[in-house]
């Protein structure tokens, strides 16, 4: 490397740290509680608890909670139910009407069904009226900063930013390790030696981790656009035949659960996680969309859509989603670290904190840098030395 | 050994930093990819590699500065 890209590399590490820093470190905080978000969530869930059955026992049919939901809000309309895999619970998402849902989506709630006998176990308020939970604050301050979309692009810039600081990062950490073994500390030099060892040792260690977790970081962030983009091109091609038909009132749908019986007995392999009613601005004018995934640890992370008539009933199509789609859907479980039990959720919460380090020792470094100029011009002046001495000889 | 003139190789630099990325990588996938408790156990080992070396590291600090 020539003094003049090493140089740049350092000025690129630099700009790129400084700019993102702040807001990783908000990143990397917030992101602690949200590993464990499934344990804290039903910790802090407070729902009756679901009923003890024998194993076997299959689930109540969708139409008796629907219908049992339709008695509880009557005028009101569905616009999804969630059948849970994990837990058995069944979650009826409603609201006044499709048009007052898409004027405010805060306006839906929810009703939670044990799954086994269909008795309540726990209503939401509508969505505004709930209040913000802890782990929904510390949601919105990771992805967003309560700022929707622009703040989803926002963060994604940071988390690109971070990911250049990490790539910058590994170049210019050859040249100052020249004369230092793997891991040294010299915890005998100055505070500032101390931390830029610090720094470079954990930096490096968890390159790779704090590498994919940027990346896919970044893809997460794009989601909004990509499902939006999905819509424009993709559905709207399925649907255009249909084009202009009226939405079915919800008095004239078929049966939801004749739809997931339909669906199961296309692809006997998948499982079927929810139906959207016909009329979401998630799902098909005519349709009712069944989303399915597949059930070992990486299929059921990609889901695929299946469209069933929502008059006829009948089997309409599966639809193959979009690689840029795939990609994101990998990109969830690499990037939330729930995919390997407890212990990896602990583990990545270590790495989480060792990059909270990293951070924190890079805003250290660069707070001390009248010397950090000096260490810098030394670094580049040495470099150039080695450069032109043979490799591993002595130094001149 | 530390701060010795001696220049270390790219290879000497970096064998160390890239045998723990190749380790993540394979902890990252394994619990992914692998159907079993087996794998998941195997991934927890490989991605606890980087972080027992910085607890290493940090050790082997610390002892040096005491004595």
């Amino acid at each position: 490397m020539t003094r003049r890209s090493l140089r740049s590399w350092l000025w690129v590490h630099k700009w790129t740290s400084l700019v993102c820093t702040l807001f990783l470190l908000i990143i990397c905080v917030t992101g602690l509680p949200l590993v464990l978000k499934d344990e804290l969530e039903a910790l802090l869930d407070g729902g009756l608890p679901y009923a003890q059955v024998p194993a076997g026992t299959p689930n109540v049919s969708l139409d008796r909670l629907a219908a049992r939901s339709r008695t509880m809000y009557p005028g009101e309309i569905i616009l999804s139910i969630l059948s849970d895999d994990d837990e058995p619970k069944i979650v009826v998402f409603m609201a006044a009407s499709w048009d007052a849902f898409k004027a405010d989506r805060k306006s839906a709630h929810w009703i939670r069904f044990d799954a086994h006998t269909g008795q309540v176990l726990k209503q939401s308020k509508p969505f505004d009226g709930d209040g913000k939970s802890f782990l929904d604050i510390m949601l919105s301050l990771h992805r967003d900063l309560f700022a929707g979309l622009p703040g989803e692009l926002f963060m994604g810039l940071m988390a690109l930013l971070f990911v250049i600081a990490i790539a910058s990062g590994a170049v210019v950490y050859g040249p100052f390790m020249r004369k230092l073994d793997f891991g040294t500390l010299r915890a005998a030099g100055s505070s500032r030696l101390k931390w830029l060892d610090l720094h470079n040792m954990i930096g490096v260690v968890t390159l790779a981790w704090a590498l994919v977790v940027g990346v896919t970081g970044v893809i997460n962030e794009l989601s909004t656009p990509l499902f939006v983009l999905w819509q424009q091109t993709d559905v709207r091609a399925i649907l255009a035949p249909l084009r202009g038909e009226p939405v079915p009132p919800q008095s004239e749908l078929s049966s939801p659960q004749a739809a997931l019986d339909t669906v199961k007995a296309e692809a006997p392999d998948m499982i079927a996680t929810s139906v959207v009613f016909p009329g979401s601005p998630f799902g098909s004018p005519y349709h009712y969309l069944v989303w399915t995934k597949g059930q070992t640890p990486l299929t059921s992370r990609l889901f695929s859509p299946v469209l069933v008539n929502a008059r006829s009933g009948a089997l309409v199509s599966v639809v193959s989603m979009p690689w840029y789609l795939r990609v994101l859907e990998i990109s969830r479980p690499l990037h939330f670290g729930d995919y390997g039990g407890m212990p990896l959720k602990i583990i990545w919460i270590l790495l989480d904190i060792a990059t909270i380090l990293v951070l924190g020792s890079g805003i250290y470094l660069w707070l001390s840098r009248h010397s950090s100029v000096a260490a810098e011009d030394r670094l580049v002046a040495s470099h150039h030395a080695s450069a032109l001495s043979p490799l591993r000889g002595p130094a001149p | 050994m530390n701060g010795s003139k001696v220049r270390r190789s790219l290879g000497r630099i970096w064998r160390w930093p890239a045998l723990l990325a190749a380790l993540t990588a394979f902890g990252l996938l394994s619990a992914l990819i692998g159907q079993t408790g087996f794998w998941w156990a195997w991934s927890w080992i490989a991605l606890a590699a980087p972080l027992a070396v910085i607890v290493w590291c940090a050790g082997k600090s610390l002892l040096r500065f005491q004595v």
